[in-house]
């Protein structure tokens, strides 16, 4: 993937995997909606990014923020309708029972295991997102994953 | 087209208008289908910056729109639509000039003279290399000249194919030599196996 130059390119490169991983964290289509739109405006108008070819993890950081920044304004709640976009695709077990499982995390490990186990982002890409170290980010992945493990039995 | 696709879309309109409303975008571009395969078309603040043909920008332009109006371009339809409408009549032979205002000035005086040159040449006419080069005030500038021509962004507007090579072959094109044909095909008739004679250049 090449470093972009423009707007344009770092939309193009990364506006549906940013407006899906919106979707997983706050699990409503007007919600991550706004999300996309605060993260990809507060990206513009803090261009440049701040490291060449860390572009993705600087979008996710801010992403997560602006997320986080709605959850506290806002009660959350999943649509049923918008479970199928916001649900992995990669996955066997039920998608709906999934979905409510992570929905049940807390927001830090949330978006750590979406951003790792949904999104594909590497350790060292998760902590630069969540501001974290990596192996704060490993035990953040880790505990929502026994978390998840434990709520689909 | 998935669902997330759609919804993608819509939500990036929404963000155009945005950034477009606080001044963060500067150049909308979009891509436009022609007979002659997808066009990469780019509009800025004071006129139509670049046609590249190909669904991808040229990384040479890219850098030159960027340096010339920073980094906010976005893909934006609606800013692209007049000249989309022109080229579609264009194509249709409905229009043989261009109203659309295009934007030259991030390039260095010398190539804004000879595309200026290159301009002026009306529709099924043809001109030389080397009458170029005089008309833009530098007999000797002959090469110069049909470089700033090859490097012409705003190829079938700015009509550098009606430049050709004085002994009546078509010379080069940044679009291929089938483009070139085909666009003189569509603005004079088939095009001569080996050119035109010098007979029919324009002497003005």
């Amino acid at each position: 993937m090449t470093h972009p130059a423009t707007f344009g390119e770092l939309l193009e490169q990364h506006e549906r995997e940013i407006f899906a991983y919106a979707l997983r964290l706050v699990g409503d289509r007007d919600d991550a909606d706004d999300v996309y739109q605060d993260t990809f405006l507060a990206a513009f108008r803090a261009w440049p990014p701040p490291r060449r070819g860390h572009e993705r993890a600087w979008l996710y950081k801010i992403a997560t923020n602006k997320a986080i920044d709605r959850g506290r304004r806002a009660k959350r709640f999943v649509r049923l309708g918008d479970l199928p976009l916001a649900a992995p695709e990669r996955d066997g077990v039920s998608l709906a029972d999934l979905a409510t499982a992570v929905k049940a995390l807390p927001t830090g490990q949330r978006a750590a295991f979406v951003l790792r186990k949904v999104q594909g982002l590497s350790y060292a890409e998760v902590s630069v997102a969540l501001e974290c170290s990596e192996d704060a980010a490993r035990s953040r992945v880790a505990e929502a994953m026994k978390k998840v493990k434990e709520a689909m039995r | 087209m998935s669902e997330l696709d759609v919804v993608v879309a819509g939500a990036r309109e929404r963000l155009v208008r945005r950034a477009r409303r606080e001044g963060l975008e500067t150049v909308g571009y979009r891509v436009v289908d022609s007979p002659l395969g997808p066009l990469w078309v780019a509009v800025g603040p004071r006129g139509l910056l670049n046609i590249h043909y190909g669904a991808e920008p040229s990384p040479l332009e890219l850098r030159r729109i960027v340096r010339a109006y920073g980094p906010g371009v976005l893909p934006d339809a609606r800013r692209v639509d007049d000249v989309a409408r022109e080229l579609d009549q264009y194509w249709s032979g409905k229009r043989r000039d261009f109203d659309i205002t295009v934007d030259l000035s991030p390039l260095t005086p010398f190539q804004q003279k000879v595309l200026a040159v290159t301009a002026r040449v009306p529709y099924g006419q043809l001109i030389t290399y080397a009458k170029v080069a005089h008309n833009a005030g530098n007999d000797r500038a002959y090469r110069a000249a049909a470089g700033a021509i090859g490097d012409n962004p705003i190829p079938i507007v700015v009509p550098c194919h009606r430049v050709v090579a004085s002994d009546g072959t078509l010379g080069g094109y940044a679009g291929g030599l089938d483009a070139k044909r085909r666009l003189l095909q569509l603005e004079r008739g088939a095009v001569p196996p080996g050119g035109w004679p010098p007979a029919h250049m324009s002497r003005t």
